[in-house]
């Protein structure tokens, strides 16, 4: 029963930093109330769009056979990862001005259309990993009888509840740190976020032979540290580590990384630091 | 609309494609692979036809070889390796970690 615990808590963990992230900082900033109903309606799409999709690779699994899924994978990745990286800087340029924005009445409909974003983003990270729990679960769930299934239920809701304290340690991780501090560290967490799903984009594509690999594998680290299991595996899903990269995989994760940079001069930090969490 | 099943048919038509290539076929019964090593031909493109027989759901995954695929239970897919260099590529069953490992040797 561990491991269903370990699995649902592993799936959902993603998608737990990106709501719990998003949450904070919208309570952080009251003048953007309007965008807890996206962040809402994000989560529940993807609750909609897991069940939906999850159900169909059970019933269609031909369908979703070769290189189908792996494009349908790359689409929702590549997505997930420009949405992000947009939100960041987007929290970034408007956590100081946002308030005289509404106010002055201009960019509404800009405001507006970020929240979709953030609606896609939420919806993508929701429903990504939740596709995979639902298979998961469900497989399981079917070979479980009386107590069995009983115990299996538990250690499923036990593992959805550990993310949800992911969720709570992020939202006191608002408080208890000064929102500076906890601001930096959820940017770095998100950005390394993309840089995983980036990751995995681009490695799907090579396999697929669309990307050449150019040098395959520039190097062996699975002896330091396995991307295929355990604390490895969470690293690597957090933040694109690979033990056997190929040479092009490094290449984009290094542009990337010089990307961001070049963005963060373009808005300075200091903007979002100026604005102090409600109520402290 | 049009366009999804535009795509729909393009994907089935490359799935029609590869069903020329040569295929390896994995069982894999509630995480225990049979067989646990695959040997396939190096710098070839070739198919590992993916038989989930057991209870649960599976997630056959490897980080060397950039895949990974979902399988319900009784479910059956494929997927497609683009060309391998010499060497080891190990895989497993995300759902059933503990048990579930094996090999492909490229030769």
């Amino acid at each position: 029963m561990g491991q269903v615990l370990f699995i649902v808590w592993r799936e959902s963990v993603e998608a737990m930093l990106v709501i719990g992230i998003l949450y904070a900082w919208l309570k952080a900033h009251p003048e953007a109330g309007a965008g807890m109903r996206y962040l809402w309606g994000g989560v529940a799409a993807g609750i909609a769009a897991a069940l939906a999709l999850g159900g169909a690779i059970l019933a269609f699994a031909e369908f979703f056979a070769g290189d189908a899924q792996d494009w349908f994978q790359i689409a929702m990745v590549l997505a997930a990862a420009l949405l992000i990286v947009h939100m960041v800087f987007w929290m970034k340029r408007h956590g100081r001005t946002l308030k005289h924005d509404l106010e002055a009445g201009m960019a509404r409909t800009a405001v507006t259309a970020n929240w979709w974003g953030m609606l896609v983003l939420v919806m993508l990270a929701v429903a990504r990993e939740g596709s995979e729990t639902v298979i998961f679960l469900y497989g399981l769930g079917l070979a479980q009888q009386g107590i069995a299934l009983l115990q299996f239920t538990l250690a499923a809701l036990a593992g959805f509840a550990l993310a949800l304290a992911t969720f709570g340690l992020l939202q006191l991780g608002g408080k208890v740190f000064s929102w500076r501090a906890f601001f930096r560290f959820s940017e770095t967490v998100l950005l390394l976020l993309a840089a995983s799903l980036l990751v995995t984009g681009a490695e799907k594509l090579v396999a697929l032979g669309w990307l050449p690999p150019l040098l395959d594998p520039l190097w062996h680290s699975a002896w330091l540290l396995d991307d295929s299991a355990g604390l490895g595996g969470l690293i690597a899903a957090l933040t694109g580590y690979r033990a056997q990269p190929a040479l092009i995989t490094v290449l984009l994760y290094a542009g990337y990384w010089v990307v961001i940079g070049w963005l963060s001069r373009r808005s300075p930090p200091a903007v979002l630091a100026q604005v102090r969490p409600a109520g402290t | 609309m049009k366009r999804l099943l535009a795509c729909t048919l393009a994907v089935l038509a490359l799935n029609a494609l590869a069903e020329e290539l040569p295929v390896f076929k994995l069982e894999v019964r509630d995480g225990v692979f049979a067989p646990t090593r695959l040997e396939v031909p190096a710098g070839t493109k070739f198919k590992i036809e993916l038989h989930n027989t057991g209870s649960s759901a599976i997630e056959f995954e490897s980080k060397p070889l950039r895949k990974e695929k979902v399988l319900g239970p009784g479910a059956q897919s494929f997927v497609v390796i683009h060309g391998l260099e010499p060497g080891e590529y190990p895989f497993f069953d995300e759902f059933h970690q503990d048990i579930g490992q094996g090999v492909i040797v490229a030769r």
